[in-house]
């Protein structure tokens, strides 16, 4: 193939829509971001005319990337992107033809997809093993790991569970009401309310977005504050991450996290022009009333506001963590990290 | 009542910690005898010189010299003659500090003559039988009690202080000041050889030091005009109203606010035996509610059973599961509060009470299960205890049994079983302590009025 | 039945009715049934010995699932076993791994191991696999390696104790308090060593219901160590004067904890609280590669309640609930060092020491 066969691939993977087929393939309840990007990109490896292995990684790194700015979330997103990515480098390619290879890494994607479509199923007999009969467990959000795994628990043994709120999502009541549907006890709670139901819990488990390399976890925010009271009350902190989760990332703190943005938890600097209303608002409330019903508008403080100005997730530090149940196993916060060596650092 | 044989036949009479010998072992006792005699002419050598220390250091050394083959115990005698020569009361509480000089005289000494062991033991001392030949003018009812004690029929501290108090009120009634004295002055020389010969049964327990500090306050203060019947019967009224001020009303307020802190379907932790922990198990169960206790037991003693029994004869039974120390983790997870008893509590918050106490606390503690000590102010200690190595009782070997399912071991020279009584659970493992005077943070015991005597009964 | 089948058979009610005790006499009968199996066993090829193997460490490790020194000893045959194929066969097989490369594979091993993309050398000849004139060619050319691996096996097992106490006088240091427990036979191998070069003082605590605690002094004294006994009540109380404390480990997991018997959390957790190392001697096949056997509740194994409180107590008995636990499980934190037969490891080392030891298809057999 010569070069401007690699620019029309170049082009032409450009024009296939990925971040459409990632969105298709995600309406699949069952199929997480990272699957869901694993899925997109084999598709664009179909799609794609990529004579060379050097062209089509070009694309597929295109192709994550399109997704990536697109999607208002894409930290796990970018660990499937990853996986499949390195693992495409890392194929043996010994084929005779270049065709032959793509027909074959498309296969594996959506066999590995397909496979771990089983996963949740794995994990959730693995942490089953954990749960003692008469738990009482306190989870955050809405995972569909930890669902199968309550709603598994659920059959073998008796369990309840505390569901936070989960702002500003709110969807604690989500898992909440399909628990309840199932049979389980069930209570929400605020999620300024952990500290305090701590006491009464055998131990938190919480869903993933991404597992990281430190060993950490990513999570819907709120998860770093309830592993740090789970830590100080001396309960077990669990997590359950199926292994394309695992994230090759090292967070040192908060605010080290890919999806970071200037106007989270910006201070709103009062604008000069405001000033001086302010100002005479006090000194003359009569007419601050006119002047100032627009001018005062955002002091009252909406939900929208609150949750653009907040982080959708947040970075759980290794030492806070008990145990990491995923398919290959429960492994500890450096276990995780072992693995992630095994495959990007080799 | 069995009487304890000993080889040895003299009485011992020693402050708490003081070094004696095995008597079980022949080989060690021989040894020991040895440095107890280089130990006695030390000190009197020592002792001679500055002889002015107090009155009674001069007989002492010829006492110590003449008895070559009975093992003396010279600080003790020192006092048990002062005693009897009226060298007034303040010898008869032996103070830590008493202790702990004894246990700087057996590093001094014994260590040397040790080829093997541990010198760092050597201060534990062993309870030992009291003997049959009885020095001085001792009352039935205190003899009776020596074996008691000995005999660890009565063991616990309120138990002993209460047992105690009592038999002085019989010594007091029976006593008569003798001519050209007061009772004021005499009574407590009179007191002071039955203290020692309590003493000797087994080391004093804080309970009874406090109690006795504050009998002899009362009788120093008695008035030296009443009628001789009139001050016994007045001092014997004192002696009840601390009994019951201090240990019976205390335990009913105690059990009352711990009480609270139950509720329906907790589990309830205890360990050992604590009176005081029993009283409030059975009357919260009496009051309706409905909880599990477990209890928790180990050798030497084992004293849970008898807590066992109480609580499954109960009406109706109260939900028990008994295990040793050793499954403390496997049951803490499910605990919701622990009860624990104790001997006696230091200004610094720690708490003194039966080894293997500090352990579950502990544990407890990882768990962040709420441990409460159920103890009364009158078991206040002045001081700061730092572990329960320095100070601590060994149970006879006697009382250990072997337990079925081992083989009896013998004590050999490199083979020596120590049964320690006591531990010390550091204030950091307790979350409150319960006395008659409220919830109190371990802490916060020294600034309790009552607990230093500033108040009067 | 054939003999090898019997014997496997006869372990495993052994086993079932725990008549085997204590992990190394475990592993050495495991080892004696499967030298047995191997030199009986009708292969024609590597996966079909695999899975002979496999099956019989299967019926063993159900058979008793508590006793990790089976499964141990069966993944470590296997190792050697595997290794020493590859030897023979000087990596002839080796070129079928990539066919088999997934995404799974990936995440589960990490990167393609270098030597599996090793160029084809030129088999020697002599081994043959699936050889259809001569199905036997096989295992009659392996099986002399074969004895010979699982003799390396049984070698090792043999001087554990050895190995693991060759170096006791650097961890125990003259006049030093020496707190232990329970009976371990690789802990009085340890101490008695040390006893050698060094003179020192043991505590042992009785180890409440099974008091092996006072087996293990009475041996120590007789060795002229100087013992005390002690109740386990006064863990606490002496800890303050305790250099170390060493115990022993009846399995140790892939994150560093382990289990060993009951009484051992209390004394590592009281060590803890003083800032006392606790030091673990185990052998090497006392390691096991599994995950979800670490929990509080996850594998406890309940003794016999008669020994905690007995029928001389009368009605009792029948009045209260009993705990009788064999086992702690002691968190990785608790533990600073273990002491083996490979060596002295931190706890986070127990990791990659799994990986080295065992192969990772065997975790679950």
């Amino acid at each position: 193939m010569s070069e401007s066969s690699s620019n029309q691939a170049a082009t032409q993977s450009t024009s296939f829509d990925i971040y459409g087929t990632y969105q298709r393939i995600l309406l699949n309840q069952e199929i997480s971001p990272p699957l869901a990007a694993i899925l997109a990109l084999t598709e664009l490896i179909e799609n794609s005319p990529a004579g060379t292995m050097f062209e089509l990684v070009t694309a597929l790194n295109a192709g994550a990337d399109a997704m990536k700015t697109k999607s208002s979330n894409p930290i796990s997103l970018d660990a499937g992107c990853e996986l499949f990515i390195a693992f495409v480098t890392l194929f043996p390619h010994d084929s005779v033809s270049f065709a032959d290879l793509k027909t074959k890494l498309i296969r594996q994607g959506q066999q590995y997809a397909d496979e771990a479509l089983t996963y949740r199923r794995k994990i959730a007999e693995l942490a089953v093993s954990f749960i003692k009969d008469g738990s009482v467990i306190l989870t955050h959000s809405y995972s569909r790991v930890v669902m199968q795994t309550l709603l598994l628990a659920h059959e073998r043994k008796r369990i309840s569970v505390f569901v936070t709120e989960a702002r500003p999502r709110g969807l604690g009541i989500k898992t909440a009401e399909a628990l309840t549907a199932a049979g389980i006890p069930c209570n929400v709670i605020l999620d300024s309310a952990v500290a305090y139901v701590m006491e009464k819990v055998d131990f938190v488990l919480v869903g993933s977005e991404a597992v990281v390399e430190s060993g950490g976890l990513i999570n819907a925010v709120g998860s770093n504050q309830i592993a740090i009271i789970a830590k100080a009350a001396n309960k077990p902190f669990y997590a359950l991450a199926e292994s394309y989760k695992f994230h090759r990332l090292f967070p040192l703190s908060q605010y080290d996290l890919p999806n970071q943005n200037a106007r989270i938890f910006s201070f709103p600097r009062p604008s000069p022009s405001r000033k001086p209303s302010i100002s005479g608002s006090l000194s003359n409330p009569s007419s601050a009333i006119d002047s100032g019903s627009i001018e005062a508008a955002p002091t009252t403080i909406t939900q929208e506001q609150i949750s653009k100005n907040n982080p959708d997730v947040d970075y759980t530090r290794p030492d806070l963590i008990s145990l990491v149940f995923s398919d290959v196993g429960s492994l500890t916060p450096e276990g995780v990290s072992q693995y992630l060596v095994g495959m990007f650092a080799g | 009542m069995p009487v304890p044989t000993s080889i040895d036949p003299l009485p011992r009479s020693g402050p708490p910690a003081s070094h004696q010998p095995s008597q079980k072992l022949m080989t060690k006792a021989e040894r020991r005898e040895l440095q107890e005699r280089q130990r006695a002419s030390k000190l009197a050598q020592k002792s001679a010189p500055g002889g002015g220390a107090s009155s009674t250091l001069v007989g002492a050394p010829a006492t110590s010299i003449t008895s070559k083959q009975k093992p003396p115990s010279t600080p003790s005698q020192k006092k048990f003659s002062g005693d009897v020569n009226g060298a007034g009361p303040r010898s008869a509480v032996p103070k830590d500090t008493n202790a702990s000089a004894s246990v700087a005289v057996d590093d001094g000494t014994s260590g040397r003559s040790v080829s093997r062991g541990l010198r760092i033991f050597s201060h534990f001392g062993l309870t030992k039988a009291v003997g049959h030949s009885i020095k001085g003018d001792i009352h039935p009812a205190i003899i009776r009690l020596g074996l008691l004690f000995s005999e660890f029929r009565i063991c616990g501290a309120n138990a002993r202080c209460i047992a105690t108090l009592t038999a002085f009120k019989n010594v007091i009634q029976d006593y008569t000041t003798p001519p050209h004295n007061t009772l004021s002055r005499h009574l407590m020389t009179h007191l002071s050889p039955q203290i020692t010969h309590l003493v000797a049964a087994r080391p004093m327990s804080v309970t009874m030091g406090n109690a006795i500090r504050q009998l002899k306050l009362e009788i120093s203060g008695s008035d030296i005009d009443m009628i001789e019947q009139d001050a016994k019967d007045a001092l014997c009224q004192k002696i009840d109203n601390y009994i019951r001020d201090r240990i019976i009303i205390a335990d009913e307020v105690i059990q009352e606010l711990a009480g609270k802190k139950i509720n329906d379907g907790d589990v309830i932790l205890t360990y050992a035996r604590s009176s005081v922990v029993e009283k409030i198990i059975l009357n919260a169960h009496e009051e309706g509610k409905r909880f599990s206790v477990i209890v928790v037991d180990s050798r030497p003693l084992l004293e849970g059973k008898a807590l066992l029994k109480k609580l499954t004869n109960a009406d109706p039974p109260i939900h028990c599961t008994y295990a040793l120390l050793p499954a403390v983790p496997s049951l803490i997870t499910e605990v919701t509060t622990v009860l624990l008893g104790a001997h006696s509590i230091s200004s610094n918050g720690s708490v003194y009470s039966r080894a293997g106490t500090a352990l579950v606390a502990m544990m407890a503690k990882g768990h962040s299960v709420p441990v409460m000590v159920c103890c009364e102010t009158y078991k206040f200690s002045e001081g700061v205890m730092l572990d329960g190595f320095g100070k601590n009782e060994l149970a006879p070997a006697r009382f250990s049994k072997v337990p079925k399912n081992s083989q009896e071991l013998t004590p050999t020279p490199f083979l020596e079983i120590l049964n320690p009584l006591y531990d010390l659970t550091p204030s950091t493992c307790i979350t409150a302590v319960v006395t008659e005077v409220g919830l109190i943070p371990p802490s916060s015991i020294s600034s309790i009025p009552l607990a230093l005597g500033k108040t009067t009964l | 039945m054939a003999p090898e089948q019997r014997s496997v058979e006869s372990l495993a009610s052994k086993l079932r009715r725990r008549q085997i005790v204590g992990s190394r006499a475990t592993a050495l009968e495991t080892l004696l049934v499967l030298r047995q199996v191997v030199s009986k066993a009708r292969f024609s090829n590597m996966d079909q010995l695999v899975e002979i193997i496999r099956s019989v460490g299967r019926r063993l490790v159900e058979a008793q699932p508590k006793e990790h020194s089976v499964g141990n000893t069966v993944r470590k045959v296997l190792h050697h076993i595997r290794e020493e194929y590859q030897t023979a066969t000087r990596g002839s097989a080796a070129v079928s791994v990539p066919q088999s490369f997934s995404i799974a594979k990936f995440v589960l091993l990490g990167q393609p191991r270098q030597h599996t993309l090793a160029p084809k050398a030129e088999s020697k000849g002599t081994l043959k696999e699936n050889d259809p004139d001569d199905p036997d060619s096989f295992a009659r050319g392996l099986k002399p390696v074969l004895m010979e691996a699982i003799q390396d096996v049984l070698d090792e097992l043999e001087t554990v104790y050895d190995n693991v106490s060759k170096n006791a006088k650097d961890h125990i240091h003259s006049d030093e308090i020496i707190l232990t427990l329970g009976m371990s036979k690789t802990v009085e191998a340890f101490l008695k060593s040390a006893a050698h070069h060094r003179k020192y003082t043991v505590i042992v605590a009785e180890t409440a219901p099974l008091y092996g605690g006072r087996e293990m002094a009475q041996s120590l004294s007789s060795a002229g160590i100087s013992t005390f006994l002690v109740p386990d009540s006064s863990i606490f109380a002496l800890m303050s004067r305790v250099n170390k404390v060493i115990l022993g480990a009846h399995a140790i997991f892939a994150n560093g904890g382990m289990f060993a018997t009951t009484g051992s959390l209390i004394a590592a957790t009281a060590a803890r609280a003083h800032s006392t190392p606790i030091v673990v001697c185990a052998g090497q096949f006392k390691i096991t590669p599994l995950w979800n056997l670490y929990h509080e509740y996850g594998a406890l194994d309940f003794g016999d309640p008669s020994s905690v409180l007995g029928f001389e107590e009368g009605d009792l008995v029948d009045k209260v609930e009993v705990v009788n636990p064999y086992y702690d499980y002691l968190r990785p934190e608790l533990i600073d060092a273990f002491i083996t037969n490979d060596g002295d490891h931190p706890p986070s080392s127990i990791y990659r020491l799994l990986k080295e030891t065992y192969d990772d298809e065997d975790n679950e057999l």
